[in-house]
């Protein structure tokens, strides 16, 4: 029965961190330069997820890999700007604020998910234990 | 009544498979909810008709041996469910039916969430009955009458 609350807890962890990869990805929307003050666009970030454990033993979800995606960079008509190329463009994070936004309700929809299997599991081991009263 | 068959007679030992059933499956649909959102994961599941179904000959098979609703109860063993004296191990074979979201995922909450429902039924439903029984040998014990 403890195995379940691990269980629940390892998708709490894991749609938790998805939440932060997201709210990284819009407060990084417009960031053009890295922490040294150069210019280097900040890449969209995502989180992979995959079962842990085995079929047979199953230990709930893990995050593999926090991958960021080179080719997440659009182009934008910036004339002004020290790094525009020939044509006034610069690379920025092609970030859509939408899609973030999306996959954020799902990540606390899936933690919610995890929140009502884990108070179900409580419940069980509550009536177990009125067994020894 | 011998003492000893204190813990093997009438209905405590189908109840102890029923409890240890109800505890395993949890574990199952946990991690299935735990995966909610893994990509290529598919969920899996130990059909609970089939245990009942397992439980009902079992019972069936000890009154054709003893006479009685008493002694030990022997589950058959079956792929997915193998049980000995006191443990029961599930190994969940049957993936989940559902579509096939665009990550290649089958999940399904309204499903999950039925089954979990289900299940902590059974084990309260397990539990609550075992602690009836319990409460009967005490006053038993006690030399009392309800």
């Amino acid at each position: 029965m403890y195995g379940s609350l691990d269980i629940s807890t390892s998708g709490m962890i894991a749609q938790r961190t998805r939440m932060a990869v997201i709210a990284n990805n819009l407060a990084n929307v417009n960031t053009l330069e890295n922490s040294k003050g150069d210019y280097e666009p900040y890449l969209r970030r995502a989180a992979m997820f995959a079962p842990a454990g085995s079929p047979n033993d199953p230990q709930g979800v893990q995050v593999m890999d926090i991958q960021s995606n080179p080719n997440a960079l659009r182009p934008a008509y910036r004339p002004d700007h020290p790094n525009a190329d020939a044509d006034g463009n610069i690379l920025v994070p092609d970030i859509d604020t939408t899609t973030e936004w999306v996959n954020g309700l799902e990540a606390s929809r899936a933690y919610e998910a995890n929140v009502v299997a884990a108070e179900a599991t409580k419940s069980m081991m509550a009536q177990a234990l009125r067994l020894l009263a | 009544m011998l003492i000893n068959d204190l813990s093997t007679s009438g209905a405590l030992p189908t109840l102890e498979k029923m409890f240890l059933f109800a505890g395993q499956r949890q574990r199952i649909i946990t991690n299935n909810i735990a995966n909610i959102d893994t990509p290529n994961y598919r969920g899996t599941d130990v059909d609970p008709r089939a245990f009942q179904k397992m439980l009902g000959e079992a019972i069936d098979e000890r009154r054709e041996r003893t006479g009685g609703a008493f002694g030990e109860l022997n589950l058959r063993q079956t792929r997915q469910i193998k049980s000995n004296r006191s443990q029961l191990q599930l190994n969940p074979q049957t993936p989940t039916p559902g579509v096939l979201a665009h990550d290649r995922n089958s999940r399904d909450l309204e499903h999950l969430m039925q089954q979990l429902v289900e299940n902590s039924s059974t084990f309260r439903l397990a539990s609550d009955l075992m602690r009836k029984n319990q409460n009967q040998l005490k006053l038993a014990i006690a030399q009392r009458v309800m």
